[in-house]
């Protein structure tokens, strides 16, 4: 008797590649990501099941954007303050207005 | 020819019979990822990491990016390990794939050989590598 070890590397697209030109990636991109990541969805599940899963994961995404949001305005302020604190005030106030 | 493919480096699968990659995260080995531009000729037969065609511009530095490791486990009768996405900041890139070596290990070993499709261009943005989602069918790396 012998064994075989079957070691795969992704067999059609192992890696996904996102790119932006100019700015960075919005929390609603990222938020589809981080889903992705959470929730894999088979395409060969139970249609009852499989909407349900889509369905969920939908609302995920959208309560990631939402929270990352929330943490890149809080992050925003905690710059302000060490900007402002350091005597960059007009800097600051660029980043308050974002 | 360029890229011609995924592949899984046929020396690393002998390596992973002598022991000499750790993907345990934190206490593990280190994993970094290498961008390379069409020229480059990687494929199965790649045994370590090279400067060769490696990509270079604005917010990336030769040796790619540190990869942050997830630790091995199970599913069924597959064991598969997986990477956290990588992005390379405030970049100006163009890569048409990817290497994947260990740094900690003597002469950064290769492990996988990743082939976008096509180039990728990242200008003053971000340049993200997106690893699949972490299970028996899909995760980046698995023994079945």
């Amino acid at each position: 008797m012998n064994f075989t070890l079957d070691m795969k590397v992704g067999d059609n697209k192992p890696v996904d590649v996102k790119t932006t030109s100019n700015r960075g990636f919005t929390p609603q991109e990222i938020a589809k990501r981080c889903s992705d990541r959470l929730i894999s969805v088979s395409d060969t599940a139970s249609p009852l099941i499989r909407d349900q899963a889509r369905a969920y994961k939908n609302q995920m995404e959208q309560v990631i954007a939402r929270y990352m949001q929330e943490a890149i305005k809080s992050d925003r302020t905690t710059l302000y303050n060490l900007l402002k604190s350091q005597g960059h005030g007009d800097v600051a106030e660029i980043i308050r207005r974002l | 020819m360029a890229f011609s493919g995924n592949y899984m480096c046929t020396s690393f699968k002998q390596e992973i019979l002598q022991g000499v990659h750790d993907f345990t995260a934190s206490t593990g080995d280190s994993f970094k990822l290498a961008l390379y531009t069409s020229s480059a000729t990687l494929d199965a037969s790649t045994t370590a990491y090279s400067v060769t065609n490696e990509a270079s511009g604005t917010g990336y530095s030769a040796g790619g990016g540190a990869l942050t490791n997830v630790t091995p486990t199970t599913s069924g009768t597959t064991a598969f390990t997986d990477f956290d996405d990588l992005t390379f900041s405030a970049a100006t890139i163009t890569a048409r794939g990817a290497l994947i070596y260990n740094d900690t290990a003597a002469g950064d070993p290769a492990v996988v050989v990743l082939d976008f499709g096509s180039d990728k261009t990242s200008t003053s943005g971000d340049f993200t590598i997106v690893f699949p989602t972490a299970d028996s069918s899909n995760a980046i790396i698995r023994i079945a």
